[in-house]
């Protein structure tokens, strides 16, 4: 509590603070997309025969589907053959082995970024895996990680040396053609993160990613596989930052979580692509599949995300909830300001008995911007004592934004129990003119009153994460009021 | 400490104040009754500058400033305290963190550190003790699920950690039973120093049973009607407003 | 007697809406177009004459105004409504409404003046043929100042294929009070589209109260459009359905200025092998400020085959706004069924009991008093059949 006023203090007047450029060279493919850059990409990593017919056949579904068009948002038409699918940073060949043979601008990097990939890592007890650009860089603690049985690589690695994992569980929760952007990102994907927690292991420090996109054109396509075996526990966080550009780029990621029997998956996620600047130009097209699957009896899937970045998202992290007793969580706090748009919420599958989801959508639109929260819970014949209860509330601050509520309920078995509630309402003005009779000024009275709108959402991130989820909100609200 | 000349305000299209002066100084207790409608509240909330009240004619000042080139958050720092008629509920925000955050802007205004952590909870501690109330209040919302009475003593108990140089209590006694009536006064009473001043804005003379004024002001139509000592405090409760009203337009 | 060419009517069948269309996801309008393409392939013939209707609304105390088999029959004289015959519609935006304008024989608009002393009856009844196809259409609209009170009744006469395709428009001057009450009793075969439109003037007041007890595949659509400050607007809806039954209501309010009030509450009860769709949709315009609005939708499930798709909907585009939704599905309260037990009453009575409650929270917001009886006792009669179906809804 101590330092929060401090952090309001500091982080007046700041604007988008990730946005540098980092100067290294990059090894990057030409724009545009057709088989052959499919088998280049899958060249260059060295892939298996099967992951480049995988990638190949995900290509071919992708030409045969249609950009969604159904989300609430509005934004020209992306050409495909305009984007860069590969850039690493250069050299492939000789991938540093430690941080020491990092390129020191690229830590100097991460340092700007604030990742706690050095001492302040150790310190934190995170391990980190960053993936720049399209290429995971390092990833530290693997020894101790190994020495529990988790393996915490790059999805590259987990490939060359997990590839019965890999091929057992990749598009097991999204298959290739679930989506347009999907099926791009299973044509295209260049790196991401891979996790596996064995049977019984509770993974013995939160592992964490960053992803951060840099070289202009490019789309940044990471995959992320996280297999939780029977009975373990792993918690993971995910950060995003991009650089200030004033055009747009496209980011179009898939998650899978598997949380077999008993097992237990908690995914956070910071997400503060950059946003586009006061008039809308510029910003990261934020196109994500994520899906967790409890697939095992008791298992547990649970999603918190903080979004204050990107011009368009759109994202809709879910829960397929097959096993008996397990239970899906979706906890969620977007900011939208100036010109972004975001489309956004959960699925709940409601498919085995006795399943449970909670979801807490928190939506905050200020300036122009434009936010929904789009939800499904569906309960399934079979799924015989299903419960759902969501709570979806919508604060506006200024009269120019625009807030959406548009929840599913497809309600298939008599023994469910499902609630949703909604509330959409502005600042009071009679809840600042108290604060300010305190002698709090008005900015700091209207973080104060969306921190405390959010607090249901922050207590579900891990400890320093909420404080960096404060901080951001703070930041992407400024100058929304006055 | 306060000086009012001739003020006259509206609110909603409607004039509510018709040119009322006051003077308050250091050390002096004022209550100012008067019935529904006739602008008790008007002026407390005039004073603190909500923006639905519009100042048309006349001047207020507070330790010699212009009050009206002051923010409501400036005329906070500055000293001024405002207790609400009808506190406002803020969900999530923990009752603790705004009270510490207030007093730190003040004491930042003042050129002081802010409030040592640990301080900080031992002062709020005994303050709440001294009010009957139960230290857990301070980790729930701002006002969130308090009933009336509570309210008012979270109230007063901002008013006891800020310390204000000039405290308007609007309506502060109403809807309180006798044991809240008589924690919330003595609250105000421990606050009573030759270089304060407060102000009570009330209906009833109850309250002055046990917070013994200086000054009684009667407000009627906008205006300050009748003025007097405490002892009109009583007269009122005796022969009711109309007879305040008769006078005046007698 | 069918002016429009057949090609041209084949033409808009082929355009109703599918389940394509988002607002038709649920809803799939195939029986309709099946009905109307074999209506039309037999030269589109429909009943001549007007069945008895002493049994259905002779006890009801209203002026009534009847379309049969998408028919005028003969108009009453009413005092303070005056009446006329409209000929020409406009084309309409969808398929349905155009299909409803090239069909349609004539229109009947009235005008309600002043306080008329009984409620404006409107009935509508089709005899089931093998197919047949009725389209009606009426636009009622209140004076300013005017207070008046609209009971709308559906109904069927004997079973078959048929399908109605009607459209209600109430026009609500200023100030005025209007009143409405919708009972769609159809026969259990019956295909209903039925679309009602609301224009609100400022400061006036408009109270609604709709149950569906009957009909095979039933789509409502409500759209209630606020332009003028002041307005307040309450709605509910109860919606029975049984074996075979698809229930579809969907509701849009346009706050397009404030300060205004909207309230809607629906409720249904779904026992059998049956589907019912709720929908409700409020949209706050830019500038409307001082909006506040309310959605609610509570569901009892009583059987395994059962399913309801919700979707309350908010799109808000301005700051000033009080909006709400809450959705519940769920089943009878245990702890009431208990204490109702442990007062003696078996499970299939206390069932019956909690279940009629659950309903009875309607039929007491019934704003029309002459309709309050025959609602009544016609929504209680069908969910006595609901209840006592033989599907096993304690299990």
């Amino acid at each position: 509590m101590a330092t929060e006023s401090e952090q309001l203090e500091s982080l007046v007047n700041r604007r988008y603070e990730h946005g540098f450029v980092t100067d290294i060279a990059t090894d990057s493919l030409p724009p545009g997309l057709d088989e052959n850059v499919v088998r280049a990409i899958s060249a260059r990593k060295n892939e298996p025969e099967w992951l480049l017919e995988w990638r190949l056949q995900a290509y071919r579904q992708w030409l045969e589907m249609d950009e969604p068009e159904w989300a609430h948002v509005h934004y020209p038409k992306i050409d495909y053959d305009a984007i860069s699918y590969y850039s690493a940073p250069k050299s492939d060949e000789d991938r540093p082995k430690s941080l020491d043979e990092v390129d020191p601008k690229l830590l100097e990097t991460y340092d700007k970024l604030g990742i706690p990939l050095h001492e302040r890592a150790r310190l934190a007890g995170v391990a980190v895996d960053a993936v720049f650009d399209s290429v995971s860089v390092t990833t530290t603690f693997k020894e101790k990680l190994s020495e529990a049985g988790v393996i915490f690589c790059s999805f590259s690695e987990a490939v060359q040396d997990h590839p019965d994992l890999v091929r057992k569980y990749l598009g097991s929760v999204v298959p290739r053609r679930d989506n347009f952007f999907a099926a791009l990102n299973s044509a295209v994907f260049s790196d991401g993160s891979f996790v596996y927690i064995p049977k019984g292991v509770r993974c013995p420090m939160e592992l964490s990613t960053y992803f951060r996109i840099n070289a202009a054109n490019t789309g940044q396509f990471e995959r992320t596989l996280v297999v939780a075996d029977e009975g373990s526990y792993v918690s993971y966080l995910e950060g995003c930052t991009a650089p200030m550009r004033d055009e747009n780029q496209l980011h179009a990621a898939v998650v899978e979580l598997v949380a077999l029997d008993d097992a237990e998956i908690k995914y956070s996620t910071v997400q503060n692509w950059y946003p586009g600047d006061e008039q809308g130009r510029g910003g990261i097209y934020n196109f994500v599949t994520k899906r967790g699957d409890c697939r095992g009896a008791n298992s547990k899937i649970s999603w918190t995300q903080v979004e204050t970045g990107s011009a368009i998202t759109w994202k809709y992290p879910s829960c397929l909830l097959r096993g008996e007793n397990s239970v899906g969580e979706f906890y969620s706090v977007a900011v939208t300001n100036n010109l972004q748009q975001a489309d956004t919420g959960t699925k709940m599958i409601h498919i085995g008995r006795n399943t449970r989801s909670t979801i807490v959508s928190k939506g905050i639109s200020a300036g122009r911007a434009q936010q929904s929260y789009r939800g499904l819970v569906r309960v399934m014949p079979q799924a015989a004592g299903a419960r759902n209860h969501t709570q979806c509330d919508s604060l506006l601050i200024g009269k120019d934004c625009g807030a959406h509520t548009f929840p599913y309920m497809e309600i298939k078995h008599p023994s469910a129990k499902v609630e949703h509630e909604a509330t959409t309402s502005k600042i009071s003005a009679n809840q600042l003119f108290y604060c300010r009779q305190r002698g709090i000024s008005e900015e700091d009275a209207v973080n104060m009153i969306v921190n405390g709108f959010c607090k249901e959402v922050f207590k579900e991130l891990p400890m320093e994460f909420a404080v960096e989820a404060q901080a951001l909100l703070n930041v992407s609200l400024e100058g929304a009021v006055g | 400490m306060l000086e009012i000349k001739n003020l006259k305000a509206r609110v909603a299209g409607n004039d509510i104040l018709h040119g009322l002066s006051l003077a308050v100084n250091a050390g002096e207790v004022h209550a100012i009754m008067g019935p529904n409608g006739s602008g008790k509240s008007t002026l407390a909330q005039v004073i603190a500058g909500h923006e639905d009240y519009e100042v048309t004619h006349g001047s207020v000042t507070f330790k010699g400033q212009n009050l009206f080139d002051l923010e409501p958050e400036e005329r906070a720092r500055e000293g001024l305290f405002l207790g609400f008629q009808y506190p406002v509920e803020i969900p999530g925000v923990n009752n603790a963190y705004l009270l510490k955050t207030a007093l730190n802007a003040r004491r930042a205004h003042q050129g002081l550190d802010e409030i040592d952590a640990f301080e900080f909870l031992k002062t709020a501690r005994e303050k709440m003790a001294a009010l009957g109330m139960d230290p857990k209040f301070l980790n729930r919302g701002v006002n969130e699920g308090f009933s009336g009475g509570e309210k008012k003593r979270n109230e007063i108990l901002q008013m006891a950690m800020l310390e204000p140089e000039l405290a308007i209590l609007d309506e502060t006694d109403s809807g309180l039973d006798i044991d809240a009536l008589k924690a919330v006064a003595q609250g105000v009473n421990a606050l009573r120093s030759p270089d304060r001043a407060i102000v009570l804005v009330t209906h009833y003379q109850r309250l002055l049973d046990y917070i013994e004024p200086d000054f009684v002001h009667v407000l009627s139509e906008g205006r300050i009607a009748r003025s007097g000592d405490k002892t009109l405090a009583h007269e009122l409760e005796e022969k009711g407003y109309d007879w305040i009203r008769e006078a005046a337009n007698a | 007697m069918i002016t429009t060419p057949i090609d041209a009517l084949r033409d808009i069948v082929g355009r109703f809406p599918t389940t394509r269309d988002e607002d038709w996801k649920y809803t799939d309008l195939a029986r309709a177009r099946d009905i109307s393409s074999r209506w039309l392939d037999e030269g589109g013939t429909r009943p001549s004459e007007t069945p008895d209707i002493a049994d259905l609304v002779g006890d009801i105390d209203a002026d009534w105004f009847v379309i049969a088999n998408g028919r005028l029959a003969d108009i009453p004289i009413v005092d303070g409504v005056s009446v006329e015959k409209i000929n020409e519609l406009p084309a309409g935006d969808n398929a349905l409404a155009e299909f409803n304008a090239a069909l349609l024989d004539s229109g009947l608009r009235l005008r309600i003046e002043g306080r008329p002393g009984k409620p404006v009856g409107l009935l509508f009844i089709d005899e089931a043929g093998s197919p047949s196809v009725s389209q009606g259409f009426v636009e009622v609209a209140f004076e300013p100042g005017s207070r008046g009170e609209v009971f709308e009744y559906h109904a069927s006469r004997g079973t078959g294929e048929h399908y109605s395709n009607t459209i209600l428009c109430i026009d609500i001057g200023d100030d005025a009070v209007a009143h409405h009450v919708r009972l769609q009793d159809r026969a259990l075969d019956h295909v209903q589209t039925h679309r009602t439109t609301v224009s609100v003037g400022r400061d006036a007041h408009f109270e609604s109260a709709s149950f569906d007890l009957g009909g095979g595949l039933v789509r409502n659509d409500v759209a209630i459009d606020i332009a003028q400050p002041g307005a307040t607007v309450n709605f509910a809806g109860l919606y029975l359905a049984g074996d075979g039954q698809h229930v579809d209501n969907h509701t849009r309010v346009d706050h397009r200025v404030g300060p205004a009030t909207s309230r809607q509450e629906y409720r249904g009860i779904l026992n059998g092998k049956c589907r019912c769709v709720w929908n409700g949709k409020a949209i706050v315009h830019e500038g409307a400020d001082g909006t506040d609005a309310d959605q609610a939708n509570h569901n009892l499930l009583l059987s395994a085959h059962a399913e309801i798709d919700a979707k309350p909907e908010l799109e808000i585009y301005t700051d000033d706004v009080k909006c709400s939704h809450g959705t519940t599905v769920g089943q009878l309260d245990e702890t009431a069924l208990f204490y109702l037990r442990t007062r003696g009453l078996d499970p299939q009575r206390a069932t019956e009991v909690l279940t009629h409650a659950f309903a009875a929270g309607l039929v007491s917001r019934i704003p029309v008093e002459a309709a309050q009886e025959p609602v009544s006792r016609l929504m209680e009669r069908r969910l006595g059949e609901l209840i006592r179906s033989e599907e096993d809804y304690t299990a």
